[in-house]
Protein backbone atom coordinates (compact mmCIF):
# COMPACT_ATOMS: atom_id res chain seq x y z
CA UNK A 1 0.00 0.00 0.00
CA UNK A 2 1.20 3.59 -0.89
CA UNK A 3 1.70 6.23 1.19
CA UNK A 4 -0.08 8.99 0.38
CA UNK A 5 0.81 12.67 1.14
CA UNK A 6 -1.97 14.72 1.60
CA UNK A 7 -1.79 18.35 0.45
CA UNK A 8 -3.61 21.04 2.26
CA UNK A 9 -4.20 24.43 1.14
CA UNK A 10 -1.61 26.67 -0.40
CA UNK A 11 0.46 23.68 0.00
CA UNK A 12 2.94 22.10 -1.91
CA UNK A 13 4.67 18.84 -2.04
CA UNK A 14 7.80 16.85 -3.97
CA UNK A 15 7.98 13.42 -3.98
CA UNK A 16 10.56 10.76 -5.39
CA UNK A 17 9.67 7.58 -3.73
CA UNK A 18 7.34 5.46 -6.32
CA UNK A 19 5.41 4.37 -2.82
CA UNK A 20 4.18 7.92 -2.32
CA UNK A 21 1.31 9.39 -3.52
CA UNK A 22 0.10 13.05 -3.82
CA UNK A 23 -3.04 13.67 -2.72
CA UNK A 24 -5.89 16.64 -2.60
CA UNK A 25 -9.49 18.47 -2.51
CA UNK A 26 -9.89 21.37 -4.80
CA UNK A 27 -12.99 23.47 -5.56
CA UNK A 28 -12.17 26.60 -7.38
CA UNK A 29 -8.51 26.06 -6.12
CA UNK A 30 -6.36 24.05 -8.83
CA UNK A 31 -4.10 20.97 -8.00
CA UNK A 32 -1.27 21.22 -10.73
CA UNK A 33 1.21 18.30 -11.00
CA UNK A 34 4.21 18.42 -12.79
CA UNK A 35 6.41 15.01 -13.30
CA UNK A 36 9.06 13.08 -14.77
CA UNK A 37 8.77 9.78 -15.07
CA UNK A 38 12.15 8.66 -15.80
CA UNK A 39 13.61 10.82 -12.88
CA UNK A 40 10.55 9.62 -10.95
CA UNK A 41 10.41 13.22 -9.36
CA UNK A 42 6.74 14.74 -9.04
CA UNK A 43 5.11 17.63 -7.43
CA UNK A 44 1.79 18.80 -7.08
CA UNK A 45 0.16 22.21 -5.46
CA UNK A 46 -2.91 23.28 -4.63
CA UNK A 47 -2.85 26.42 -5.90
CA UNK A 48 -5.84 29.39 -4.85
CA UNK A 49 -5.03 32.52 -6.65
CA UNK A 50 -2.94 33.43 -9.69
CA UNK A 51 -0.64 35.65 -8.11
CA UNK A 52 0.12 37.95 -4.99
CA UNK A 53 -0.82 41.38 -5.61
CA UNK A 54 1.59 43.33 -3.10
CA UNK A 55 4.55 41.51 -5.31
CA UNK A 56 6.14 39.84 -1.50
CA UNK A 57 7.38 36.45 -1.80
CA UNK A 58 5.71 33.53 0.11
CA UNK A 59 6.51 33.92 3.53
CA UNK A 60 6.95 30.29 4.35
CA UNK A 61 7.25 26.63 3.46
CA UNK A 62 3.09 26.65 4.47
CA UNK A 63 2.44 28.86 1.51
CA UNK A 64 4.77 28.05 -0.99
CA UNK A 65 1.75 26.55 -3.41
CA UNK A 66 -0.74 29.21 -2.95
CA UNK A 67 0.00 31.43 -5.65
CA UNK A 68 0.33 29.80 -9.30
CA UNK A 69 3.61 31.89 -10.42
CA UNK A 70 5.44 31.15 -6.97
CA UNK A 71 4.42 27.34 -6.97
CA UNK A 72 5.61 26.42 -10.38
CA UNK A 73 8.84 28.76 -10.02
CA UNK A 74 9.67 26.30 -6.59
CA UNK A 75 7.90 23.09 -8.46
CA UNK A 76 10.33 23.56 -11.29
CA UNK A 77 13.74 24.55 -9.48
CA UNK A 78 13.10 21.92 -6.25
CA UNK A 79 12.53 18.63 -8.88
CA UNK A 80 15.40 19.72 -11.36
CA UNK A 81 17.01 19.97 -8.36
CA UNK A 82 16.33 16.45 -7.06
CA UNK A 83 16.48 14.92 -10.47
CA UNK A 84 14.45 16.05 -12.80
CA UNK A 85 15.12 16.79 -16.58
CA UNK A 86 13.45 19.86 -17.61
CA UNK A 87 13.00 18.96 -21.02
CA UNK A 88 11.06 16.00 -19.56
CA UNK A 89 8.81 17.62 -17.08
CA UNK A 90 4.80 17.35 -18.05
CA UNK A 91 2.14 18.50 -15.99
CA UNK A 92 -1.53 17.51 -15.24
CA UNK A 93 -4.12 19.36 -13.56
CA UNK A 94 -7.58 19.54 -12.32
CA UNK A 95 -10.21 22.21 -10.59
CA UNK A 96 -10.79 25.88 -11.16
CA UNK A 97 -14.56 25.11 -10.80
CA UNK A 98 -16.53 28.18 -10.35
CA UNK A 99 -18.57 26.52 -7.59
CA UNK A 100 -21.23 30.13 -6.83
CA UNK A 101 -23.34 30.62 -9.60
CA UNK A 102 -25.55 34.30 -9.54
CA UNK A 103 -27.87 35.74 -10.34
CA UNK A 104 -26.02 38.49 -12.40
CA UNK A 105 -24.20 38.40 -15.36
CA UNK A 106 -21.05 39.37 -14.13
CA UNK A 107 -19.47 37.05 -11.77
CA UNK A 108 -17.26 38.49 -8.91
CA UNK A 109 -16.33 34.91 -7.96
CA UNK A 110 -14.36 33.95 -11.00
CA UNK A 111 -11.33 32.57 -9.48
CA UNK A 112 -11.31 29.55 -10.79
CA UNK A 113 -11.01 30.00 -14.63
CA UNK A 114 -8.65 32.73 -13.37
CA UNK A 115 -6.24 30.20 -11.92
CA UNK A 116 -6.34 27.94 -15.09
CA UNK A 117 -6.07 30.34 -17.38
CA UNK A 118 -2.66 31.62 -15.43
CA UNK A 119 -1.54 28.38 -14.91
CA UNK A 120 -1.72 27.01 -18.50
CA UNK A 121 -0.07 30.51 -19.69
CA UNK A 122 3.48 29.81 -17.28
CA UNK A 123 2.93 26.61 -18.31
CA UNK A 124 3.41 27.73 -22.10
CA UNK A 125 5.73 30.42 -21.05
CA UNK A 126 7.80 27.11 -19.72
CA UNK A 127 7.66 25.25 -22.38
CA UNK A 128 5.86 22.27 -19.98
CA UNK A 129 3.32 20.07 -22.11
CA UNK A 130 -0.05 19.63 -20.46
CA UNK A 131 -0.78 16.33 -21.01
CA UNK A 132 -4.28 16.00 -19.68
CA UNK A 133 -6.85 17.89 -17.43
CA UNK A 134 -10.03 17.88 -15.54
CA UNK A 135 -10.86 21.27 -14.94
CA UNK A 136 -14.01 24.08 -14.96
CA UNK A 137 -17.39 23.36 -14.02
CA UNK A 138 -18.97 23.97 -10.88
CA UNK A 139 -18.12 20.87 -8.51
CA UNK A 140 -15.23 19.94 -5.84
CA UNK A 141 -12.56 17.07 -6.90
CA UNK A 142 -10.74 14.80 -4.86
CA UNK A 143 -7.59 14.36 -6.75
CA UNK A 144 -4.69 11.18 -6.33
CA UNK A 145 -1.43 11.32 -8.29
CA UNK A 146 0.71 7.96 -8.80
CA UNK A 147 4.49 8.38 -9.45
CA UNK A 148 4.41 5.16 -10.45
CA UNK A 149 2.33 4.92 -13.69
CA UNK A 150 2.25 8.86 -13.75
CA UNK A 151 -2.00 8.44 -13.28
CA UNK A 152 -4.15 11.31 -11.35
CA UNK A 153 -7.29 9.88 -10.09
CA UNK A 154 -10.19 11.99 -10.19
CA UNK A 155 -13.40 11.87 -8.06
CA UNK A 156 -16.44 13.66 -6.98
CA UNK A 157 -18.23 12.47 -4.32
CA UNK A 158 -21.39 15.42 -5.86
CA UNK A 159 -21.66 14.18 -9.17
CA UNK A 160 -20.42 10.39 -8.28
CA UNK A 161 -17.71 9.77 -11.13
CA UNK A 162 -14.25 8.58 -10.94
CA UNK A 163 -11.98 9.06 -13.69
CA UNK A 164 -8.28 8.25 -14.41
CA UNK A 165 -6.33 11.56 -16.57
CA UNK B 1 -4.18 26.33 5.27
CA UNK B 2 -5.71 23.63 7.22
CA UNK B 3 -9.96 23.40 6.32
CA UNK B 4 -10.30 20.46 8.30
CA UNK B 5 -10.16 22.92 11.21
CA UNK B 6 -13.17 24.00 10.68
CA UNK B 7 -15.23 20.91 8.50
CA UNK B 8 -17.23 18.30 10.90
CA UNK B 9 -18.05 15.14 9.82
CA UNK B 10 -21.35 15.73 9.74
CA UNK B 11 -20.83 18.70 7.05
CA UNK B 12 -18.62 16.33 5.26
CA UNK B 13 -21.32 13.81 4.75
CA UNK B 14 -24.51 16.09 3.85
CA UNK B 15 -24.92 18.32 0.70
CA UNK B 16 -25.97 21.65 1.53
CA UNK B 17 -27.60 24.78 -0.08
CA UNK B 18 -25.49 28.04 0.10
CA UNK B 19 -25.51 31.80 -0.42
CA UNK B 20 -22.02 33.09 -0.24
CA UNK B 21 -22.24 37.37 -0.30
CA UNK B 22 -18.65 39.30 -0.58
CA UNK B 23 -18.46 42.53 1.49
CA UNK B 24 -16.58 45.15 0.94
CA UNK B 25 -15.59 48.95 1.76
CA UNK B 26 -14.27 50.00 5.31
CA UNK B 27 -14.68 46.65 6.52
CA UNK B 28 -13.80 43.40 3.88
CA UNK B 29 -15.80 39.78 4.70
CA UNK B 30 -17.64 37.12 3.58
CA UNK B 31 -20.96 36.14 4.29
CA UNK B 32 -21.46 32.14 3.97
CA UNK B 33 -25.16 31.01 4.80
CA UNK B 34 -25.47 27.23 4.54
CA UNK B 35 -27.72 24.77 5.25
CA UNK B 36 -28.72 21.10 4.55
CA UNK B 37 -30.12 20.91 0.69
CA UNK B 38 -32.87 19.30 1.98
CA UNK B 39 -34.11 21.38 4.40
CA UNK B 40 -33.82 24.25 2.17
CA UNK B 41 -36.14 23.13 0.11
CA UNK B 42 -38.59 23.08 2.79
CA UNK B 43 -37.82 26.37 3.24
CA UNK B 44 -38.23 27.50 0.13
CA UNK B 45 -41.40 25.30 -0.05
CA UNK B 46 -41.93 28.26 2.64
CA UNK B 47 -41.32 30.95 0.80
CA UNK B 48 -42.74 30.44 -2.52
CA UNK B 49 -45.91 28.97 -1.02
CA UNK B 50 -45.64 26.20 -3.01
CA UNK B 51 -44.30 22.42 -2.82
CA UNK B 52 -40.87 21.74 -4.93
CA UNK B 53 -40.72 18.17 -6.53
CA UNK B 54 -37.70 18.38 -8.42
CA UNK B 55 -34.34 19.92 -7.44
CA UNK B 56 -34.15 23.51 -6.01
CA UNK B 57 -33.51 25.35 -9.46
CA UNK B 58 -34.72 28.72 -10.77
CA UNK B 59 -37.57 30.97 -7.99
CA UNK B 60 -36.67 28.43 -5.34
CA UNK B 61 -32.92 29.25 -5.50
CA UNK B 62 -33.71 32.47 -5.89
CA UNK B 63 -35.57 32.79 -2.69
CA UNK B 64 -32.61 30.94 -0.65
CA UNK B 65 -29.87 33.41 -2.21
CA UNK B 66 -32.93 36.42 -1.54
CA UNK B 67 -32.51 34.96 2.59
CA UNK B 68 -28.80 35.19 2.31
CA UNK B 69 -28.76 39.01 1.03
CA UNK B 70 -31.03 39.95 3.76
CA UNK B 71 -29.45 38.17 6.65
CA UNK B 72 -26.26 39.69 5.46
CA UNK B 73 -27.55 42.73 4.93
CA UNK B 74 -29.09 42.92 8.64
CA UNK B 75 -25.43 42.31 9.64
CA UNK B 76 -23.87 44.80 7.55
CA UNK B 77 -26.63 47.12 8.60
CA UNK B 78 -26.22 46.27 11.95
CA UNK B 79 -22.08 46.97 12.20
CA UNK B 80 -22.73 49.77 9.81
CA UNK B 81 -24.95 51.83 12.23
CA UNK B 82 -22.47 50.67 15.28
CA UNK B 83 -19.04 51.61 13.78
CA UNK B 84 -20.09 54.00 10.88
CA UNK B 85 -18.52 51.90 8.43
CA UNK B 86 -19.53 52.09 4.33
CA UNK B 87 -19.91 48.36 3.80
CA UNK B 88 -21.08 47.30 -0.28
CA UNK B 89 -22.16 44.06 -0.39
CA UNK B 90 -21.75 41.60 -3.56
CA UNK B 91 -24.82 40.03 -5.89
CA UNK B 92 -25.28 36.65 -3.70
CA UNK B 93 -23.92 33.64 -4.95
CA UNK B 94 -25.29 30.30 -4.74
CA UNK B 95 -24.29 26.59 -4.45
CA UNK B 96 -25.14 23.08 -4.02
CA UNK B 97 -22.09 21.33 -2.59
CA UNK B 98 -20.76 19.67 0.13
CA UNK B 99 -19.18 21.93 3.05
CA UNK B 100 -15.71 21.28 2.01
CA UNK B 101 -16.79 22.38 -1.66
CA UNK B 102 -17.86 25.50 -0.30
CA UNK B 103 -15.57 26.42 2.38
CA UNK B 104 -13.02 26.19 -0.23
CA UNK B 105 -14.36 28.04 -2.61
CA UNK B 106 -15.01 31.16 0.05
CA UNK B 107 -11.16 31.05 1.30
CA UNK B 108 -9.90 30.61 -2.20
CA UNK B 109 -12.15 33.72 -3.48
CA UNK B 110 -10.82 35.88 -0.57
CA UNK B 111 -7.19 36.04 -1.23
CA UNK B 112 -5.96 36.69 1.84
CA UNK B 113 -2.51 37.58 2.28
CA UNK B 114 -1.79 35.81 5.57
CA UNK B 115 -2.03 32.12 6.17
CA UNK B 116 -4.98 32.15 8.43
CA UNK B 117 -8.58 33.61 8.16
CA UNK B 118 -11.38 34.03 11.45
CA UNK B 119 -14.08 32.13 11.04
CA UNK B 120 -16.92 32.99 13.62
CA UNK B 121 -19.74 30.74 12.94
CA UNK B 122 -23.57 31.40 13.82
CA UNK B 123 -25.77 29.07 14.36
CA UNK B 124 -29.94 30.18 13.68
CA UNK B 125 -32.71 27.61 14.02
CA UNK B 126 -36.60 28.23 13.06
CA UNK B 127 -38.51 27.96 16.02
CA UNK B 128 -41.65 26.31 14.84
CA UNK B 129 -39.94 25.16 11.69
CA UNK B 130 -36.94 23.30 13.42
CA UNK B 131 -34.62 24.15 10.43
CA UNK B 132 -31.41 25.36 11.26
CA UNK B 133 -28.64 26.64 9.11
CA UNK B 134 -25.19 28.21 9.65
CA UNK B 135 -24.29 31.68 8.95
CA UNK B 136 -20.41 32.17 8.64
CA UNK B 137 -18.67 35.33 8.81
CA UNK B 138 -15.08 35.08 7.56
CA UNK B 139 -12.59 37.63 7.45
CA UNK B 140 -8.59 38.75 7.83
CA UNK B 141 -7.29 39.25 10.91
CA UNK B 142 -6.22 42.48 10.69
CA UNK B 143 -10.19 43.33 9.17
CA UNK B 144 -11.50 41.50 12.27
CA UNK B 145 -9.39 43.96 14.46
CA UNK B 146 -11.65 46.85 12.84
CA UNK B 147 -14.78 45.11 14.60
CA UNK B 148 -13.38 44.37 18.03
CA UNK B 149 -11.69 47.97 18.72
Amino acid sequence: MNRVIEIKMGGLEIITDETEELKTFVGSCVAICLFDLVSKVAGMAHVMLPKKSDGTKFAGKNDIGKYADEALSYMINDMILKGADKKRIKAKMVGGATIFAHESETSLFNVGPRNIAFLKQILQENNIPLVSEETGENFGRWVRFNLQSGEMLVTSNLKKFEKTI
Amino acid sequence: MNLDLIISDLEEMNVMSAVYVKCTGDIHMGVLLYLPEKESKILAEKLLGKSISNELAGIATSSISEIGNILTASLTNAISIGTGYKICSSVPGYAVEFFRTLIEAVVSDFGNESDTLVVSNVGLCGVNSGIGMHMLLIQDPSEIKKLVI
